[in-house]
């Protein structure tokens, strides 16, 4: 509040040691301009921002307390006074030369009102008391040792890190990298597709669970935001641990980053010692048919892989979770796909759309479309024999009637939903 | 006098094969008979026969001896794949376990790795015993490993009477070994790759000692994998172990590598790329072995050593001998929490002789020929 006041009052001295030389004269409308000065003057006062909340650190130590008594007197006192003042002012220039008509109103503040206008009063004047605080020897003792704090802190962190002072459980999962990355998928998941996620409630608060999800969008970021939903929505804010496919391996920093982030590589033999510790895992049993399809073929299912995950969950009797994101789909709108390059680059496939690779890496930013997630009923596999993993049959059976009630969940919510950008 | 069990162990020259049999000597139900073409450094009371095992008349010997359990250790490391080492390695095994089969020896231990599992993108977290083998054969001790093993499987199903022990290490770590992984960490230059932080997992030497002098006590014929408990990281096990280097970009590693031979590194690059990572539960079920040393504390022991060594001037003996017992108290109270804690199946701390040995054997090279 200091601050707020004191900016205040330095400037309102500034106004009324201006305004009367631009006034002198006048020929009656200048009471009405003044009295609009001050209007403007309230206004800006109300709408200052408070600098006290941006700059918690330099409030203690600022000497003020003389300074505080004399403001004591309170702003709207001083602007009527200011206004009475400036009002006998003007009658008397009055009096003196009646002929005087004012010069028009200085160009210069016209603009300045204009930009105002245009970038709101609050901006504006954000922008001046800014300015003053970078004339203003606290602002950088203030952020020296900000600075100096912050320098400290990552040093010490890295120093611990290189020197292997850190836990990582046994797959590798590293719980400080996962804290870092988490504030990036937030806004991911709250602002840039504002993701809406229904049927957490069929999220087990404790114990095995098995998702499977339709897999689209060019990059696997269905799999970060399932994870990052049920990490930031779930009440037991539990880690979903999804498989990538064996490509990932082999591609520097993506592949440990997956790995810290509690990833793991889509195996059998993974996903079934997953299930047994009593984890969450999401498989995309699509794979890159799913991840990289074509706009045109958006929304329709590809196989469902060998039905690994079946057996994954009849081994341990895990119940499966269907489960629907819709949204990723045209987050790239694939127009067609280059095996060429694909296999002159190694990867499982290399996708063209309007801005890639036409624009290289801007055209790698996705766009802001509107995600749903939805996550269906379990489906209990408990019901089966020990043996029944090796009933293929049965694994094949049971995988087209996940897919299925996949598909349903999508196209449900494609019925409802209006527009790509606003859900 | 009470029956003896005859164990022979070959290669007692060397390290792996003296120090087995030092601690087989200990064992009194065991007379351990050892087997070299040279003497070992120090005589240790041990019955040392000088031959060589290839030679045809070891059938004789066994017989006449009345062997029922060898323990095969003689290895000639090699990094570059070599005629010697093939013929000494992989034509020895077969010719001892022939020996074995017609000697009637009843029993035989093998020591092996669990790198022949090979560094593959698509390897699982924990690779059970039955995972192929895919390892590459570029690196010699290897190919040699790989190829003992091939045979092994021919070998069981025509000898079923004699029972293998196949007992298949991770890394190998600890302050007297000469292994891939203590020559990678001790050298600043051998290069780690950017971008690639596989798990991995390591073992302490001394339990190497004790996995197989438990496999030579007790019957439990099969393959295992042996490691510590905690996989943990390659840069977190570098950072531990005070070993800094520049990562490489990886092709110009891989270009490196096929200029200059495997030399160029001490672990083949796709280790430091991908895991490679054994699942324990057999160890633990059917072995019933658990390494008296976690992961982290055999990489932080290594460090401590390693540390007393390079900083000798600005570290008094006094200084760092006290820094080396404070890992191993700290080791120890560690075990002693979890045991108390009940968690696991670990057992109580046991004297670890290696330890005290330190400061005798700090020159390695003595066993760089005939270490892997």
């Amino acid at each position: 509040m200091t601050e707020s006041k004191k900016t205040t009052r330095r400037r309102t001295r500034a106004r009324s040691a201006a305004v009367p030389s631009e006034l002198k004269p006048s020929n009656g409308d200048g009471e009405v301009k003044v009295q609009k000065a001050v209007a403007a003057l309230e206004e800006i006062s109300v709408s200052l921002p408070n600098p006290a909340v941006e700059k918690p650190a330099l409030e203690s130590d600022r000497p003020g307390a003389a300074a505080e008594n004399e403001q004591e007197i309170p702003v709207e006192q001083l602007q009527q006074q200011l206004l009475q003042e400036l009002n006998d002012l003007i009658a008397r220039l009055k009096e003196l030369s009646p002929a005087f008509a004012p010069a028009q109103f200085p160009a210069a503040q016209n603009v300045i009102e204009a930009a105002q206008g245009i970038l709101g009063k609050a901006n504006f004047e954000k922008l001046r008391s800014v300015a003053g605080d970078l004339l203003d020897l606290d602002t950088w003792k203030g952020a020296w040792f900000i600075a100096n704090q912050m320098a400290q802190l990552q040093a010490n962190t890295l120093q611990r890190r290189l020197h292997g002072e850190y836990e990582t459980d046994e797959w590798g999962m590293d719980p400080e990298v996962l804290e870092a990355v988490t504030p990036f998928f937030e806004f991911l998941y709250r602002k840039y597709w504002r993701v809406t996620m229904t049927g957490l409630e069929h999220v087990p608060d404790t114990g095995r669970a098995l998702f499977v999800v339709n897999h689209s969008g060019q990059l696997p970021f269905d799999g970060a935001m399932l994870a990052s939903g049920v990490k930031l929505d779930h009440p037991r804010n539990r880690l979903v641990r999804t498989m990538f496919a064996s490509w990932f391996p082999t591609l520097p920093f993506a592949a440990p980053l997956l790995v810290k982030c509690g990833q793991v590589l889509a195996t059998e033999d993974n996903g079934v010692r997953l299930l047994e510790n009593e984890e969450l895992v999401s498989v995309f049993p699509e794979g890159y048919k799913g991840v990289g399809k074509l706009y045109k073929e958006r929304y329709q299912l590809a196989r469902f892989g060998r039905g690994g995950f079946i057996r994954m969950a009849l081994k341990t009797r895990s119940p499966i979770l269907p489960l629907a994101v819709v949204g990723a789909e045209e987050t790239y709108i694939s127009i067609a796909k280059s095996d060429v390059m694909a296999k002159l680059i190694g990867f499982p496939y290399f996708p063209i759309t309007p801005t890639f690779p036409l624009l290289g890496p801007l055209g790698v930013i996705p766009m802001p479309t509107k995600w749903y997630i939805d996550i269906g009923e379990p489906i209990p596999l408990d019901g089966y024999n020990s043996r029944a993993d090796q009933n293929l049959m049965l694994v094949s059976q049971l995988t087209d009637q996940v897919r299925g009630v996949v598909q349903k969940m999508i196209n449900e919510r494609l019925a409802q939903r209006k527009s790509v950008f606003r859900g | 006098m009470t029956e003896q069990r005859v164990v022979v162990v070959d290669g007692v020259a060397g390290y792996w094969g003296g120090r087995v049999a030092e601690r087989l000597l200990a064992e009194p139900e065991l007379h351990v008979i050892g087997l070299d073409t040279e003497p070992p450094q120090q005589g240790s009371g041990i019955d040392f026969i000088q031959a060589d095992m290839r030679n045809p008349l070891l059938v004789e010997l066994l017989k006449e001896e009345k062997v029922q359990t060898y323990v095969h250790l003689a290895f000639l490391g090699s990094e570059r794949p070599s005629e010697t080492a093939f013929d000494f390695n992989v034509m020895g095994s077969m010719k001892v376990l022939s020996a074995c089969a017609e000697a009637g020896v009843t029993r035989v231990i093998l020591k092996s790795s669990t790198l022949l599992y090979g560094a593959q993108p698509g390897n699982s977290a924990f690779l059970r015993e039955d995972h192929p083998l895919n390892a590459k054969r570029n690196f010699g001790a290897l190919r040699d490993l790989l190829e003992i093993e091939n045979f092994l499987a021919a070998f069981r199903s025509q000898s079923p009477e004699v029972k293998l022990t196949v007992l298949r290490f991770a890394h190998i770590l600890g302050p007297t070994a000469d292994t891939p992984l203590t020559r990678f960490l001790r050298d600043d230059t051998a290069p780690m790759l950017l971008g690639f932080d596989p798990v991995v997992q390591v073992i302490h030497e001394g339990d190497v000692i004790n996995a197989l002098a438990h496999a030579t006590l007790n019957d439990v014929p099969g393959t295992y994998n042996v490691a510590a408990r905690g996989a943990m990281p390659l840069f977190k096990l570098a950072g531990l172990a005070g070993k800094f280097t520049l990562p490489v970009f990886h092709p110009f590693a891989y270009l490196g590598e096929s200029f200059l031979g495997p030399q160029f590194t001490p672990i083949d690059f796709d280790y430091l790329r991908y895991p490679c990572v054994g699942d324990l539960q057999r160890m633990r079920e059917d072995l019933e072995f658990e390494p008296a040393y976690l992961a982290e504390d055999a990489v932080r022991e290594f460090a401590a050593l390693r540390k007393q060594k390079a900083a000798a001037p600005a570290m008094t003996p006094q200084e760092a001998e006290e820094e080396r017992l404070r890992v191993i108290i700290e080791r120890r109270k560690n075990i002693r929490q979890q045991a108390a804690s009940g968690s696991s199946t670990r057992p109580q701390p046991r004297g670890h002789p290696e330890a005290d040995a330190v400061a005798e054997s700090a020159d390695s090279s003595l066993y760089e020929e005939k270490s892997q």
